[in-house]
């Protein structure tokens, strides 16, 4: 395949380019502690990361597993390795909900997987988390020092043939995202981050993005970590979980640093203004602001309409808000909506009944009874194709829901050491991407998923990692457990729902113990707190013919015995529940 | 238990809306799943209010919101004067 019209090689050289006086990074801690790096400091940085590294025998192919919190060491470490030829993968730091335990089996899991050669972790990682049974017997632990000022003297090797080599490797969350390494090559990535910054009129000189995304996940990594550094653009980035807990610091970092770009799940659209204090939006200005990306979740109109009726009176300028499909298999995006559109992204109304019943997409006039509406993720990028095929594998024309399967010129190159995964994933270049979506007028619209897949909060979340925790409970019967995702409007996005069925009916009589103890095992084995438990008597779940559990069937029995949770159909009246913090 | 830890007790049952779970000031919030992390923003707003304080960002960890005794412990920490 060509390589890049960017004209780099590869990464590293793209970074060499960057002007060496322009602020790159920003790490922003709260309003009195910021520390910003230019492109010069950030690749002095990077060598001395990349020396520490050859020190350690660190080679040209070798893979790196960066456990370091967000922040400018975690993003030089991972150049580091990069710059030596090496094949880095950022995962996700230990949450200290999570037991230390299944902490190092995942661990131990992926380190094997990937023949990490070594793992580089920070000075305060905790030590409980680690233990020399961890990592696999191959891989050494390095412990990355402050290297604000440590010598970055070290001799790099020549890369120039290095645009087919494996750039870096990304993972979704949870045990089952951890076996599914992606990995990506230099040439792929950049074809990626052309098709990307020329959607979004990217220029290094007027453009800064602002960031709260994880670096483990593709939007924190390839859209606002690999395009600033390829493009030259200055990023303003807090940590996930200060930004979580302080949303409206969102507000705050995008009218100080006048960023003009921004990427967020869907959820983050009515997280931000309905948890910042309705007082306080006045000392804020998001005119600053030229492209707002809702991307990772499918879209909703309803949160996007909500950020946008609360922030216009401050400078939020009609035509903000945008849309975007992504996926790590693709590098990132596959889709984006039109920057240069007046309107946010375009929205349609379809008629409720023929959508439900045959997936069909029969557009209406807006506010027809009966009608949902749908957002789009716009238009393909360049070099990229979908299809959408049936159940029974027929390919449909637009107007019809269905699979969306994806070819591009950026696609990712397997799972990591994982032949069987992606022959399952790539079918005669074609990416079975498991999510539903239908075109109409040139433009995608992603509206579900046909995978057990849970997204909650931008993040993939792997229904089985939940089932078998809750299964190894002695009041549940073994295997008759359901994990989904229900969409919260109060929320914008999914909340996770356990459905289990217990070994003997007394159990019922009194179940607040045993949810306690499901609740625990859950946040201890995989970090996430589950909203709703239901425990339901023997034979309750609906099993299919191999007589496992079967998600979709139990999902629907569960939607017809609690009316109450299902939410999903329309748009409409989402906002009858929202609660406000400014009272 | 503090006025102020008490009203934050009843704060929190009406935000999990779980009648069956009773609550005190050293029960686990974050650890046991109860209170999800998007949750914890609600938390720090309806501490900042009971307090008076302003609980800055990056100062702050999930951790240090795990029990209703650790949250007024923490903005005694880091709490500052409101602007």
């Amino acid at each position: 395949m060509a390589g890049s019209m960017t004209g780099f090689r590869n990464l590293i050289d793209a970074l060499a380019a960057a002007p060496g006086d322009r602020p790159f990074v920003t790490a922003w801690i709260d309003e009195d502690e910021q520390e910003t790096v230019t492109f010069a400091e950030f690749r002095r940085r990077s060598r001395s990361h990349a020396k520490m590294l050859s020190e350690h025998a660190v080679r040209v192919g070798d893979r790196v597993i960066i456990l370091m919190p967000q922040g400018i060491p975690a993003m030089t470490a991972f150049v580091g390795a990069m710059m030596l030829g090496a094949v880095p993968a950022f995962l996700a730091y230990p949450n200290f909900k999570v037991e230390a335990s299944k902490y190092r089996s995942g661990l131990a899991g992926v380190t094997a997987n990937l023949k990490a050669k070594v793992v580089v972790i920070d000075v305060a990682f905790p030590e409980e988390m680690l233990g020399h049974v961890s990592i696999s017997e191959e891989a050494r632990l390095l412990r990355a020092s402050d290297n604000k000022n440590l010598s970055a003297d070290v001799d790099l090797p020549e890369l120039e043939r290095h645009s087919e080599s494996l750039a870096f490797i990304q993972h979704s969350a949870g045990t089952t995202g951890l076996q599914k390494g992606v990995a990506l090559t230099h040439a792929a990535v950049l074809r990626q981050l052309e098709h990307l910054a020329h959607a979004l009129r990217v220029d290094g000189t007027k453009d800064s993005v602002y960031s709260w995304l994880p670096l483990y996940h593709d939007m924190g990594l390839i859209a606002c970590f690999m395009l600033p550094m390829v493009y030259h653009v200055r990023v303003v980035m807090q940590s996930p979980l200060d930004w979580v807990m302080h949303p409206e610091t969102m507000l705050q970092i995008i009218s100080e640093y006048k960023c003009t770009l921004a990427w967020m799940p869907n959820f983050a659209f009515q997280f931000v203004p309905r948890r910042t204090p309705r007082t306080r939006w006045a000392q804020y200005d998001l005119s600053s602001a030229r492209a707002l990306i809702n991307c990772s979740e499918p879209v909703r109109s309803s949160s996007m309409r909500e950020f946008e009726n609360a922030f216009s009176p401050i400078g939020l300028k009609s035509g903000t808000l945008q849309s975007s499909y992504a996926m790590a298999e693709n590098v990132f995006a596959v889709t984006q909506s039109d920057v240069n559109r007046p309107s946010s992204p375009k929205q349609i109304c379809v008629d409720g009944q023929r959508f439900r019943s045959m997936h069909l997409i029969a557009p209406v006039a807006e506010g027809t009874p009966g009608a949902i509406s749908f957002t789009s993720s716009g238009r393909l990028l360049p070099n990229n194709e979908v299809r959408l095929l049936s159940d029974s594998g027929a390919l449909l024309a637009p107007g019809h829901v269905g699979e969306i399967l994806i070819k591009s010129d950026s696609l990712f190159a397997g799972y990591y050491n994982r032949p069987d995964l992606t022959a399952k994933a790539i079918v005669e270049s074609w990416c079975h991407t498991g999510d539903l979506g239908f075109t109409l007028e040139d433009e995608l619209y992603v509206i579900g998923r046909k995978k057990d897949l849970l997204i909650v909060g931008g993040e993939n979340l792997y229904p089985q990692d939940i089932e078998e925790i809750v299964a190894s409970h002695p009041a549940v019967h073994d295997g008759r457990v359901v994990a989904m995702g229900l969409y919260n409007p109060d929320l914008g996005t999914e909340d996770i729902v356990v459905v289990a069925e217990v070994e003997r009916e007394e159990i019922l009589t009194d179940t607040a113990e045993v949810e306690r103890e499901l609740r625990n095992l859950i946040v201890a084995g995989i970090g996430v707190a589950v909203r709703t438990i239901f425990l339901k008597p023997p034979k309750w779940i609906v099993k299919s013919t191999a007589g496992k559990a079967a998600r979709s069937t139990t999902r629907d029995k569960l939607l017809k015995e609690h009316p109450e949770l299902n939410v999903e159909s329309g748009e409409s009246s989402t906002n009858d529940r929202r609660r406000t913090t400014d009272d | 238990m503090t006025e102020e830890e008490q009203q934050m007790i009843e704060y929190i049952v009406r935000l999990i809306r779980k009648p069956n779970v009773s609550i005190d000031e050293n029960t686990p919030l974050v650890s046991s799943g109860l209170i999800d992390s998007m949750a914890l923003v609600d938390l720090l707003l309806k501490l900042e209010d009971l307090t008076h304080k302003r609980i800055p960002a990056g100062k702050v960890q999930p951790k240090d919101m795990n029990t209703v005794a650790l949250m007024f412990a923490t903005v005694e920490r880091i709490g500052k004067a409101r602007k």
